[in-house]
């Protein structure tokens, strides 16, 4: 590999990384009282409808809970107390956002472990394909290509 | 004369069901006389040719019950229990149309008609090779798929159940929601289209394992079948998203219902299966793996509808909850233990001896990436039924919302759209470094650049710039390859529009389909600004830097149908928007019509949460101001029109391709890997188009020419495959 394209790769890795630091920098997250209400009211499941959360709901219960949160969080309350004092309030949980711990946290845990046994399976049938570089042609393989030769079955 | 379209309707759904099993009979009889003939005689043709034939009566039978229902309909036959629950007289002709779709017995009619459609469709495509035992016993798995919904039909869903008493003099009309936007006459029947239409390659596939002859003979024969109900069912996603945008009033496009969830499900299997069966066709490898994503997807249709349609899961679409739940899910049951049986019974013929050189190459990209598509549908299942199955193991209800799906599915998302930059510019076998450094420097900046101008143009934040960046990258990887085929096409003498037709091409074009789709995605749910503003006439707000000015109401608008109370605003001080609110006689609840402006780089949403409560008094107006959602919709054409370019035949270049491409680099400019057009079964025992090293399926000598790669062709085992019986 001669050494201009090589150039031409680091001048792009460090493009790339300039602008995603001041791209990434720039994120601080909702600011704004009335962006940090509607962030937390797309956490919570509108109580009187089907699948839908507070945020993108029109019904008056969705309606209740948005002023709630709007007032707990003029009042400085924290994103995680806000939640738990709405989710207490009702006998179902509202919250979208299944628990981590407990029985609910089995559908973080199991899609991440069915990943990693997934690309482990893999690495492995590489590694045993790598090993044996030529297919062994077992004797049923023989038979079959002279079957097939003399045409019959 | 009510009674005439009861009548008519349960003869069709009678004749239909008859037809079904009296053609699974039929060609049980001709299959079990060919197969104790064997060559000799007739050989059970007779019987086949017969069996097939039934194909016509059933689709009579299913149009018959279609057309009643569309007559019981449109004359506002209230004497049939579900035009008088679906029907008004005030309802306009298009949503009463529609109204067959509205509601579960209805829907089943669509879907029985659709299945009917294609199995006649099959029937007439394959008629000359009816006496072919693969045909006849992938026809016979539709027979039984169709006699199935028929006999949903005669049983737990009857769409011709006739009123008890008095017959009503009107009805409610169909819900208000599915009578506001034309894109419900359209989005259900192409999404069905789709859904239904992955039942030929499944039947193809069960056919395959029964006979045995699971060589690559059928996929070939089911290629274009898949292609078409993928296409079909992208389509119907695409528009179903379009239709929640522009009724349901939340500015929003893709909520994981699951009602959505599972129309998705057998997309990403399906998806999955149109990349992987690329390995099986050209090294015959990974055969129970296709098998079982075509079951997978089929069986996920099923499933879906279970979900959805049984009322075990709250959702917005159910609009309806029926009996019809166990019949779907021990349907469902029987579907999967019975092709999962076939898949364990071949397990010897399934064995193909065979390897993946190395993970840096086209195969080793599409195993990844059928990893990635395994592990997405496997969160979006598991996040649909989870709150049932903590339900059912301690009383416990959770919900499994929106930022579950967001968080567990974006860096899935992140390494398709990566793979889908890598895989298409990667040869197959295998491949150096230095091959894909090179291949891949213009994608590469193409994505810096991307990057760049997101930033300079304000946008924050990792996970859209990474979605921005990655979408690029794989969007010019993909024009890159449609660039080099149409070169390749012109040096040959063609014409330089051939690079986007046919597979692999088409693919590329579906490629930037699914980029403007993910970025628009990305874009629009990361730098979403909304707000409720309460105006009196006259009054503006300002909302992301956009001003809307309140003018006042209109006159309200009765019709027979609804009443509408619209809001007239002005966005910018330019053109005035009109978002309203329905009133329908037979709700209570109001159903609102936003108003959009729409544009290239943004959208401003416009709704009328509520309206003034006398003349004069202000109005609460939303506003969502949302980035690049239109490309949602340009995508999905993108991707339907790519879908119509890989299924177009191209033109025959397999052979001279390996020849004459001489200074292209190895595997590039019209990829070779194409178009098994005219696909037949063929009679003779499969495995004919499996083998390693011939020109149809194996590899194109010419790919690894320049490579400096030690794969030759010569070392490829061919796939032991034994055919016929």
């Amino acid at each position: 590999m001669s050494g201009r394209p090589r150039l031409a790769w680091s001048a792009l890795a460090l493009v790339l990384v300039g602008a995603l630091v001041v791209g990434a920098g720039g994120d601080d997250g909702p600011r704004t009282n009335a962006e940090r209400a509607e962030a937390l009211s797309t956490q919570l499941r509108c109580p009187t409808c089907a699948g839908q959360s507070v945020r993108d709901s029109n019904a008056p219960a969705a309606e209740a809970i948005r002023t709630e949160v709007r007032r707990r969080v003029d009042e400085g309350e924290g994103d995680e107390d806000i939640l738990a004092y709405i989710d207490g309030q009702y006998p179902d949980s509202l919250l979208l956002t299944p628990p981590r711990s407990g029985l609910g946290s089995l559908v973080w845990v199991l899609p991440v472990a069915a990943v990693v046994v997934a690309v482990a399976g893999l690495v492995v049938v590489f590694r045993r394909w790598r090993a044996e570089p030529s297919t062994e042609v077992s004797d049923d393989d023989r038979r079959r290509v002279a079957e097939a030769l003399t045409g019959e079955e | 004369m009510p009674e005439v379209n009861a009548a008519l309707g349960s003869a069709g759904v009678t004749l239909g069901f008859v037809a079904s099993v009296l053609g699974a009979l039929t060609l049980v009889a001709g299959l079990r006389q060919h197969h104790r003939t064997g060559r000799g005689g007739d050989g059970g043709r007779g019987m086949l040719w017969l069996g097939r034939s039934f194909a016509w009566l059933v689709l009579g039978g299913a149009v018959l019950a279609a057309v009643a229902m569309e007559i019981a309909l449109v004359t506002s036959d209230f004497s049939l229990q579900y035009v008088a629950d679906n029907a008004s007289r005030s309802t306009p002709l298009l949503y009463t149309i529609a109204s067959l779709w509205s509601a579960l017995e209805g829907s089943i009619i669509l879907w029985a008609l659709v299945l009917a459609g294609f199995l006649a469709a099959v029937v007439r495509r394959f008629a000359d090779q009816a006496g072919d035992p693969l045909v006849a016993w992938a026809t016979l798995t539709m027979f039984v798929v169709a006699a199935f919904f028929f006999g949903l039909m005669l049983g737990p869903a009857d769409p011709f159940t006739v009123v008890s008493g008095a017959i009503p003099a009107d009805g409610p009309g169909p819900n208000p929601l599915l009578q506001n936007h034309p894109l419900m006459a359209f989005h259900p029947p192409i999404l069905y289209l789709g859904y239904v239409g992955f039942t030929v390659p499944f039947a193809f596939a069960v056919a395959a394992l029964v006979t045995g002859r699971v060589g690559e003979g059928w996929l070939a024969a089911t290629r274009r079948w898949t292609l078409v109900a993928w296409g079909f069912l992208t389509t119907g996603i695409i528009l179903g998203s379009w239709w929640s945008y522009e009724v349901l009033g939340w500015g929003g496009f893709w909520a994981w219902d699951p009602v959505e969830n599972a129309s998705f499900l057998p997309w990403l299997t399906g998806t999955a299966y149109l990349h992987s069966v690329m390995i099986q066709q050209r090294r015959g490898m990974l055969r129970v793996w296709n098998l079982s994503l075509l079951i997978a997807t089929f069986s996920l249709t099923i499933l879906g509808t279970f979900l959805t349609r049984s009322g075990v899961l709250d959702s917005v679409h159910s609009f309806t909850e029926s009996p019809i739940g166990p019949a779907l899910l021990a349907f469902f049951g029987v579907t999967v233990v019975v092709s999962l049986g076939l898949i364990g019974w071949r397990g010897d013929r399934l064995r193909a001896p065979g390897r993946i050189d190395s993970p840096l190459s086209r195969e080793g990209a599409f195993l990844a990436n059928n990893v990635v598509f395994a592990a997405f549908a496997f969160v979006v299942l598991l996040g649909t039924v989870f709150p049932l199955l903590v339900e059912a193991v301690n009383d416990d209800r959770i919900s499994v919302g929106t930022p579950y799906f967001n968080r567990m599915t974006m860096p899935l998302g992140m390494v398709l759209l990566f793979l889908m930059a890598v895989a298409p510019v990667l040869p197959w076998r295998k491949a150096s470094g230095e091959l894909l450094r090179t291949r891949l420097q213009w994608p590469a900046w193409a994505g810096t650049g991307a990057v760049v101008v997101a930033v300079v143009s304000g946008a924050r934040g990792l996970a859209p710039l990474a979605a921005f960046g990655l979408g690029a990258f794989a969007a010019a990887a993909a024009l890159r390859q449609v660039v080099l085929a149409g070169r390749a096409s012109r040096r040959r003498g063609g014409s330089a529009l051939a690079g986007v037709v046919g597979r692999a091409n088409g693919g590329m074009i579906v490629h930037v389909g699914v980029v403007l789709v993910a970025v628009a995605f990305a874009a629009a749910s990361s730098y979403v600004a909304s707000d409720e503003v309460r105006l009196a006439p006259g009054e503006s707000a300002t909302l992301a830097g956009h001003t809307v000015t309140y003018l006042g109401m209109n006159e309200p608008n009765r019709t027979s149908q609804k009443t509408v109370f619209s809001a007239r605003v002005r966005i910018d001080g330019g053109q005035v928007y009109e978002p309203a609110l329905n009133q329908f006689p037979n709700a209570t609840q109001t159903i609102g019509t936003p108003s959009v402006r729409t544009g290239l780089t943004e959208d401003v949403y416009l709704t009328l949460v509520a309206g003034p409560e006398q003349p004069g008094d202000p109005a609460v107006i939303g506003v969502i101001v949302q980035p690049l959602v239109a490309w949602l919709w340009i995508g999905g054409a993108v991707m339907a029109l790519g879908t119509i370019l890989a299924a177009w035949p191209g033109e025959r270049r397999r052979r001279e391709a390996a020849t004459t491409d001489a200074e292209a680099p190895p595997g590039e400019g019209g990829d070779g890997d194409d178009d098994d057009d005219d696909a037949r079964v063929g009679g003779e025992p499969a495995g004919q188009r499996a083998g390693g090293t011939g020109p149809v399926g194996g590899d194109r000598p010419g790919d690894d020419s320049g490579d400096g790669g030690d794969a030759s062709p010569a070392t490829d085992p061919t796939p032991a495959t034994v055919g016929g019986r």
